[in-house]
């Protein structure tokens, strides 16, 4: 599963040194915040598309104003709108 | 120098040291540390000397004073384009945004009040505590059956939407707010009267009119509320009141805090603990729109 980022995979952010297996791939994340977001994130899209995995994620928007995101599997499409407290998502819609 | 984050408070008043703890907290991967730098200095992973070169930038109060800085950053924070979400929704406000505001609200004035008591019992200064005293009053007690408080107001908006005041009596407050509740709550007990009113006084400006002027994009919400005839009045009382009220509070508040800074000394401390109790007013208001949320289908 690839990602837009760099740096964190949800927030972009350099800093901190934290890394969770995530899809069987070991991914970084500044924080464990943003990597339970992450990965609730990811099981919310395979929930509502029924995928089994994902190959792409693209990622836009921070915490505060929430993140617009695009995720492909072959061929397919989904984009959709997501805010997090705490690593919990709180606000999950197709767009 | 204090952390805008967390209780680190040491003597040295050199930003490399402030910079160093932030590096430290970021190395052990600190969630609330790294949200803030992320948020207000920088994405990038930097070396000590140049964070302490951002964070005294961040800090710089220039020729304009502790009370435009406290505004500016307030302004930027949540009147700016986008605006916060909750500036956002208020606009034109939906019945479930209004249902959060009520319960949410009523917890944070349940502490608003312990607050400004505790300023009034840090203080000698008789110009501070007759300020806390009458917010006190306006915001919880009122002043007789003519003019309600603000709280009553709230609970009476609440009832007019369809909410009964015993549900907003009895309800918890979501994680975001008791958590905010409690950084306020242990910045009261522990810091310099000085300190809370800043922490404390400063929300104030969400509600203050005017804001155009220090570059905000929008107001609390849209005065054009007040003519239209699908509001109940007790919608129109309450956030007129607030409307009336919080613009001469936040700016009487924070003329007092630029006149006891000096005496008091280390405004970088008064900076931080603003800082602190806005990043935690920020989640609180989303804890209305939450809120709001989880009533939509309920009431």
């Amino acid at each position: 599963m690839k990602t837009n980022y760099e740096g964190c995979a949800l927030c972009d952010a350099t800093w901190g040194e934290y890394w969770r297996e995530i899809e069987g791939q070991n991914m970084f994340f500044c924080c464990n915040i943003c990597a339970d977001a992450y990965e609730n994130m990811i099981g919310e899209v395979k929930k509502k598309t029924g995928w089994e995995e994902l190959d792409y994620v693209e990622i836009t928007g921070n915490y505060r104003l929430g993140r617009t995101c695009r995720a492909t599997k072959g061929d397919s499409e989904y984009k959709y709108f997501f805010r997090h407290e705490n690593g919990n998502i709180t606000q999950f819609e197709e767009r | 120098m204090k952390c805008t984050v967390c209780n680190y408070n040491s003597s040295s008043m050199d930003y490399a040291d402030l910079g160093g703890h932030f590096i430290d907290m970021a190395s052990e991967s600190d969630a609330d540390h790294i949200m803030w730098l992320n948020r207000f200095i920088t994405k990038s992973k930097t070396g000590r000397q140049d964070l302490a070169n951002m964070l005294r930038e961040f800090f710089e109060l220039n020729e304009s004073g502790l009370k435009r800085w406290i505004i500016n950053r307030f302004v930027s924070n949540f009147f700016s384009e986008p605006p916060h979400l909750f500036i956002g929704a208020m606009q034109s406000p939906e019945r479930k945004v209004l249902l959060g505001y009520v319960v949410e609200h009523h917890h944070f004035l349940k502490q608003w009040i312990k607050s400004c008591a505790y300023v009034i019992a840090k203080t000698d200064n008789e110009d501070v505590q007759m300020y806390e005293m009458e917010n006190i009053m306006a915001e919880m007690h009122g002043f007789g059956s003519k003019t309600p408080s603000h709280h009553e107001l709230l609970l009476r908006m609440g009832e007019s939407l369809g909410l009964p005041r015993e549900t907003v009596l009895m309800s918890e407050p979501l994680p975001a707010t008791r958590k905010a509740i409690e950084l306020w709550g242990n910045l009261s007990r522990n810091s310099h009267w000085i300190e809370i009113m800043a922490a404390m006084h400063s929300l104030e400006l969400i509600a203050t009119r005017g804001l155009e002027k220090y570059g905000a994009k929008y107001s609390y919400f849209d005065p054009a509320i007040f003519q239209r005839s699908d509001i109940p009045n007790e919608v129109k009382d309450f956030l007129r009141e607030g409307y009336d009220a919080d613009a001469s509070h936040s700016d009487e508040a924070l003329n007092l805090i630029e006149k006891y800074s000096d005496e008091y000394g280390d405004i970088q401390a008064i900076q931080a603990t603003f800082i602190r109790s806005m990043v935690a007013f920020d989640s609180y208001l989303n804890a209305r729109l939450e809120r709001g949320e989880q009533y939509e289908n309920e009431l």
